[in-house]
């Protein structure tokens, strides 16, 4: 009898268990709690408005280092870096030579000496009046070339080169893409590989013929050299200001991601980030314009916007081999 | 020829215990050299092809690399299938040779078609066989770490690029040598570069290019050796050191001479220590590291190996510089032993409960001890076997030993000895003579011997649909079924020869058949039980029928998996990143992982590998990250018995809480076998071949709709193979023209800029680290400036990059991956709430309506459901003839058809108590309850075999049925009751225990624990119920003559 008693109260106790859903372990799989996660994700993209968004705390957005900045104006210059040498200014330069021939009696100035206008640079005899005369500096500058010794005949030729290098040029190579942006009178940012000599000066003349080498048109920025650290012959690099206007939308160039095939801002709305496509306009690589998709004001994710962009498309993240 | 062994074993008992001890003596010497290993190796014999090609995009490394290795490696003996990879600057091909290949065999093969297939591809490409290793081969691995104060000798503080230096050059050397390490595998830091990194401006100046800078290089950098000269008798070898050695030499370098001044390359470039390009990183708690991996030759001992690989790190850590520390955050040994201490504690303790047992039932504890013996002398055995065998020493091969089933037989056989020694010492009244006691013994273990031998056979013909498992189901399940096997062949031959022997020369002195209480109890509870159970025998079948049903209902509702994973102590966190993300931006999101969860208490620490490392292994693109972390000690956590599921949870929150990143939390060694035996590992994965990739994305995604829309289909995803950005420069033939350049003079300025040239190598004792020219930093990574790059002109003067080329940017392709020689795109998917089967042929028929392909594109399919069809192809084979084997083998035991259905009708009783303790423990179905359910059905038959065989004993010496029944019933409960105690009782540490390892035994702990409740109350209750009824009729006749006898 026992056995039977026993065995009824078992069959009653599984019958009643039984009944309950059979218990399934919940596998700690991580593999399908991510894929569910990318499922999910996808879901919303289709309830809301086709887009994906993505909602982080406040929390989130501070750990992973978001910047969030509002769209407003900012004031875009745009630039054109191009290579260029310094020349001295032509216009700048005299050769001096003996009014009359003679010889040389006196050299009183070197190459490299400053000279002032109206300075003595040599005197001569004259051949015909055997007088003596001063050859002055016909302008205040830097001796660049002196072919006078003392004894010498003067001859025809130039004895003294002196330039004003208080300005310089800088001669700017243009290519073909550049040569319409570039006018004169734009403002241009010099460099030299020494990174402490910079200058600024505003492009005096663009040449109407190219070369044929390498296909460049010269442009001449006009240069203040007070400091006599510009020399002629050195190599620069120039930034050439094409533009300089205050836009009235603007977001931080490292707020722009590819998206699907657009180029969009993650704009913070209630329900988190959402990528906005937008068209872009004018930049200069810190700011850039904003044509279309933006209003002023909305808060968009600047800095480190990569980890909004990483975090709408992680569900189609995987390891492929 | 039994009979004479036994009569042999008998007579000749001192040679049998001494050759007992000699094969015990072999076991212990196998068992020193048995591989041991937490789980069991599932990697296929596979052969990787790394071809490293800095600085090649995907498609060309396809076209220039992956497809002429490829190519060379085709029709090689025993080869299954090759499937290649080609990434931003790696490519990876993957030689799987058939099961049972020679490794090294297949290794020169290759080895030989790459020699052959080198002189095809570009200059400076070199193809590499990766380790000799296998899933299991990363036992160890450390990081290189320094100390805020530590400095280096020129007075800096250690940075990434010193720490690799020290990994490169000091510790990796050193760990190369130790034996079983075939390579120690780096990532992380930086490996140290010199780098020229020309201003272009000041290039321009002067009239030069990168090429003059390069040529300069190489030509003021070499020792030479000029031969020698003989003097005064002597000779004076002659050689020319022209090596530079560090930076200021290096800057010294004249290029080019200008109005007769000298250009030195201080002149136009800066020269510094500079990082190398990389295509991985380590980061560990949040901070960059170095990491360094051990990585094991095939086939060693992973507990030696890992064992020295850490004392000599510990050795090497004490010549490292102040502050420098070489730190083990990963070892093997740890695993493997906890795993292999659980296995030997359930062992133990299991060993221990049955000797206890045997003690109480037999009441004699020569006996006790004997039958004991048999335990530790078939372990030894077993050792031997495994050693033959090959087969592994882990938690899979050693899970399913039960010691309880293991002396089953000796029991059996050595507590009818004493029954009928002492039955007959009670004859004579007197102690027995040597021969009395011989012959005793003889016919006490002729008589219990057949059901013994019968259970063995059962179980090992059960097993046989293991053994034809193949794949890594075979991989994972055949060890254990050969060591079931080989350790009962064990217990079998022991219990024929041993025991018997043993029991003549021991038991020698008074046996009283000590009825103690146990027994005597059991058998006043038993004798009325089963007297109502006879009466309401039809009541008892009908109920044990309803039983049967209702558990097979429970069995089909319950949830099922393939293994119980193997609770590793430690997790694997895969973090995964669109495609497309930098190395630099995947590190930072990691920093980010590792900072929100370092903290924790239970945390000991957390380390990644990002991207690929030097020996890419394991090829993964810089947006993946394989993350461990390591916990530490049970009893250093807050609360020591928080169960691991809430921890992960907890870990998952907080990942989770960290945007950018998906992940998957699996473990070390999970997440490692999962990435080298991948394929396609989901349910149904179907293959697209072809040549286009866009073709080939477009079929991809037709056929992901047509899946969507199937009934049944879960997470179908179309592999990824678009998505990496890339800028590309295609130059204007027109431009060019103009211009008069080659392609190539652009082509080589931008990679010489961006990539980099090498220049040659400065040396530093053996130390040897790269000189390259390239851009600045700053300048590499801006498009603006990069379409001004100059590009120099034949004529002088120059032209910026973007007047020649176009600038874009755009995805690319991410990765291409080839499967024999084709390209190939994977739509995978998995399937819920449906049969596979039915699923795939509705797949099948729809794809190929909807989906038109266009010419020379074909479809595959493959997955799981390729190796379940041919599994369960085999199984519906196989398990049917086992079946009828076993059926046969009773027949053949007892030679009539109806004794053999009898007993045969108990194997579905037993499992349903296997059923009942899995439910009731919330346990799902799995392949380890699997071999729990066939060793159950060992067990049940052996009860059987012991019951029937005693009825029909009873009926030929002339009793009634009824009688026979009653008597033979009384006579067998206490061998069926030792039978079920040890068998359950064996097993019942392993089903309680809770340490690294249990989860993957406890399934099948708890299927024969309950099985054995369930088919021992079937034995005793319901087969005697059974016998009544099938010979009612017969009742009266005397059973035909029992075949038993004569069959032997």
């Amino acid at each position: 009898m026992n056995t039977k008693v026993m065995l009824i109260a078992l069959l009653v106790t599984l019958a009643g268990c039984g009944s309950e859903s059979a218990p399934q372990k919940p596998s700690a799989s991580a593999e399908h709690s991510a894929e569910d996660e990318g499922h999910e994700e996808d879901g919303d993209q289709h309830e809301e408005s086709g887009e994906g968004r993505v909602a982080l705390s406040e929390e989130q957005v501070k750990t992973a280092g978001i910047g969030l900045e509002q769209v407003g104006p900012a004031a875009i210059r745009e630039t054109l870096p191009v290579y260029g040498a310094i020349a001295p200014n032509a216009e700048r330069v005299r050769d001096v030579g003996a009014r009359f021939p003679g010889i040389i009696r006196n050299v009183s100035k070197k190459i490299g000496d400053e000279v002032r206008q109206g300075e003595t640079l040599a005197t001569v005899e004259s051949n015909e009046s055997l007088q003596t005369y001063p050859v002055v500096a016909p302008l205040s500058g830097t001796v660049i070339a002196r072919n006078a010794n003392s004894g010498e005949q003067t001859g025809e030729k130039v004895l003294f080169a002196i330039a004003d290098l208080s300005t310089v040029w800088v001669e700017l190579s243009l290519f073909p893409r550049d040569i319409a942006k570039v006018k004169v009178g734009q403002i241009v940012q010099v460099g030299a590989s020494d990174p402490g000599l910079q200058g600024e000066g505003k492009i005096v003349y663009v040449a109407p013929f190219g070369t044929s080498a390498n296909q460049t048109l010269t442009a001449r920025v006009l240069l203040d050299n007070k400091e006599r650290r510009w020399a002629p012959g050195l190599y620069v690099t120039a930034n050439v200001t094409l533009s300089q206007s205050p836009v009235p939308l603007a977001v931080r160039s490292d707020a722009l991601q590819s998206w699907e095939e657009n180029t969009v801002v993650f704009v913070r709305g209630d329900e988190g980030f959402e990528p906005r496509p937008v068209q872009s306009g004018r930049t200069d690589g810190q700011w850039v314009e904003i044509t279309q998709g933006l209003q002023a004001g909305e808060t968009y994710a600047a800095a480190n916007s990569f980890i909004v962009k990483a975090e709408l498309g992680k569900g189609s993240a995987e390891h492929g081999h | 020829m039994i009979d004479s062994l036994l009569r042999l074993s008998i007579a000749r008992r001192w040679v049998v215990v001494f050759l007992v001890l000699v094969v015990a003596g072999i076991g212990v010497w196998n068992y020193q050299r048995l591989p041991i290993d937490a789980v069991p190796d599932i990697t296929n014999v596979q052969v990787q092809i790394n071809t490293q090609a800095p600085g090649y995009s995907p498609l060309e490394v396809e076209q220039r690399i992956t497809y002429l290795v490829e190519v060379s490696i085709a029709g090689l003996p025993h080869l299954e299938y090759t499937r290649s990879l080609s990434r931003y600057g790696l490519s990876q091909v993957t030689v799987v040779f058939e099961d049972g290949t020679d490794i090294y065999f297949a290794r020169n093969l290759i080895n030989e078609r790459l020699q052959q297939a080198k002189s095809q591809l570009p200059d400076g490409i070199e193809p590499e066989m990766g380790p000799i290793a296998t899933g299991l081969g990363e036992i160890f691995l450390y990081t290189v770490h320094a100390d805020a104060s530590a400095r280096q000798p020129n007075g800096q503080p250690y940075d990434a690029t010193a720490l690799r230096t020290l990994q490169d050059w000091v510790i990796r050397p050193q760990l190369r040598q130790v034996p079983g390490v075939t390579e120690v595998n780096t990532i992380g830091g930086y490996e140290r570069q010199y780098h020229v990194t020309p201003d272009p401006a000041r290039l321009l100046a002067f009239g030069l290019t990168f090429d003059d800078l390069v040529a300069a290089l190489e030509k003021n950098n070499a020792n030479i050796g000029a031969g020698y000269i003989e003097r005064n008798g002597e000779q004076y070898l002659i050689r020319s050191p022209g090596q530079v050695a560090d930076i200021p030499s290096i800057e010294g370098i004249i290029v080019a001479h200008r109005n007769g001044i000298p250009v030195t390359i201080r002149d136009v470039a800066d020269v510094a220590y500079g990082k190398q390009l990389r295509t991985g990183a380590a980061t560990r708690d949040g901070e960059e590291t170095v990491l360094g991996t051990a990585v094991m030759l095939i086939a060693e001992n992973s507990r030696t190996v890992s064992k020295a690989v850490a004392e000599k790190l510990a050795e090497i850590d004490k010549t490292l510089p102040a502050g420098i520390t070489a730190d083990p955050v990963y070892d093997r040994t740890v695993l493997v032993e906890k795993t292999i201490a659980t296995v030997q504690k359930n062992l133990l303790e299991g060993a221990i409960l049955v000797v206890a047992v045997l003690l109480l039932m037999l009441g004699n504890v020569r006996a006790a001890l004997l039958t004991a013996m048999v335990i530790p002398l078939s372990m030894l055995m077993l050792m031997t076997g495994m050693v033959q065998s090959k087969v592994s020493a882990n938690l899979m091969s050693l899970g399913a030993l039960d010691f309880g089933l293991i002396v089953d037989g000796a029991v059996i056989i050595v507590e009818n000895c004493i029954l009928r020694l002492s039955q007959r010492q009670h004859r004579v009244g007197r102690l027995l003579d040597l021969h009395e006691r011989m012959e005793t013994v003889f016919q006490a273990t002729r008589e219990v011997f057949t059901p013994s031998l019968v259970s063995v056979l059962v179980v090992i013909l059960v097993n046989l649909p293991i053994l034809a498992l193949t794949g890594v189901e075979g991989k994972m399940f055949r060890p254990m079924a050969m060591t079931v096997i080989i350790a009962l062949l064990a217990a079998l031959a022991l219990s024929l020869t041993f025991v018997p022997a043993a029991v003549a020369l021991f038991l020698n002195g008074k046996i009283e058949e000590k009825e103690n209480a146990i027994v005597r109890g059991a058998r006043n509870l038993y004798a009325p039980v089963l007297e109502a159970a006879l009466r309401f025998r039809v009541l008892v079948l009908a109920a044990a029928v309803g039983f049967v049903v209702l558990c097979g209902w429970i069995g089909s509702r319950m949830g099922s998996e393939f293994i119980p994973n193997l609770d590793e102590g430690d997790l694997a966190v895969q973090a995964l990143r669109i495609p497309g993300t930098s190395l630099s931006q995947s590190l930072e999101m990691q920093f980010q992982l590792e900072r929100a969860v370092k903290d924790m208490p239970e945390v000991r620490t957390y380390f990644s590998r990002v991207g690929t490392a030097e020996v890419a292994t394991d090829p993964m693109p810089p947006n993946i990250s394989d993350g461990y972390i390591m916990l530490k000690d049970r009893e250093e956590w807050p609360d020591p018995k928080r169960p691991k599921s809430d921890l992960v949870r907890e870990i998952e929150e907080k990942l989770e809480a960290i945007p950018g990143n998906a992940f998957e939390i699996s473990q070390p060694i999970q997440l490692r076998f999962n990435e080298l035996i991948s394929g396609v590992r989901s349910d149904l994965g179907i293959k697209v071949y072809g040549d286009d990739l866009d073709q080939l994305l477009k079929a991809g995604n037709a056929i992901a709709r047509v899946l969507n829309s199937i009934d049944g289909a879960d997470g179908v995803k179309v592999e990824q193979v678009a998505g990496l950005p890339v800028l590309s420069v295609e130059p204007n033939r027109a431009a060019l023209y103009r211009y008069g350049l080659n392609v190539a003079d652009v082509q080589d300025v931008l990679a010489a800029a961006t990539g980099g040239e090498e220049a040659g190598q400065i040396f530093e004792g053996d130390q040897r680290f790269a000189v390259i020219v390239r851009l600045p930093e700053q300048q590499r990574g801006d498009i603006a400036s990069l379409s001004r790059l100059p590009i120099p002109l034949a004529a002088g003067g120059y032209v910026p990059l973007g007047e020649v080329a176009t600038l874009k940017l755009a995805p690319g392709p991410n990765q291409i991956s080839r499967e024999n020689g084709k390209r190939r795109l994977v739509v995978s998917s998995n399937v819920r709430g449906r049969d596979l089967g039915g699923f795939v042929t509705e797949a099948r028929a729809k794809i190929a309506q909807e989906v038109q392909l266009p010419t020379g594109y074909w479809l595959e399919y493959g997955g799981t459901f390729e190796q379940l069809e041919s599994a369960s192809q085999r199984l519906t084979l196989l398990v049917p003839v086992t079946l009828l084997m076993i059926f046969a083998l009773l027949l053949l035991t007892f030679g009539s058809a109806k004794d053999a259905a009898l007993v045969f009708s108990g194997v579905p009783l037993a499992l349903t108590g296997g059923v009942i303790a899995l439910w009731l423990r919330d346990i799902p179905l799995s392949i380890t309850a699997g071999v729990g359910f066939i060793t159950l059905s060992g067990v049940a038959v052996l009860t059987g075999v012991v019951m029937v065989s005693a009825f029909r004993d009873k009926l030929d010496a002339g009793a009634s049925i009824d009688t026979a029944i009653r008597e033979g019933a009384m006579l067998r409960l206490r061998p069926i009751l030792m039978v079920a105690l040890v068998a359950a009782l064996g097993f019942l540490p392993m089903a309680l225990n809770t340490s690294t390892g249990a989860e993957v035994q406890r399934p099948l702990a708890t299927v024969v624990i309950g099985g054995i409740i369930s088919s021992t109350l079937l034995t005793l209750l319901v087969l005697p119920g059974l016998y009544r009824m099938a010979y009612r009729k017969a009742a009266s006749v005397p059973a035909a003559e029992p075949a038993l006898h004569q069959s032997h």
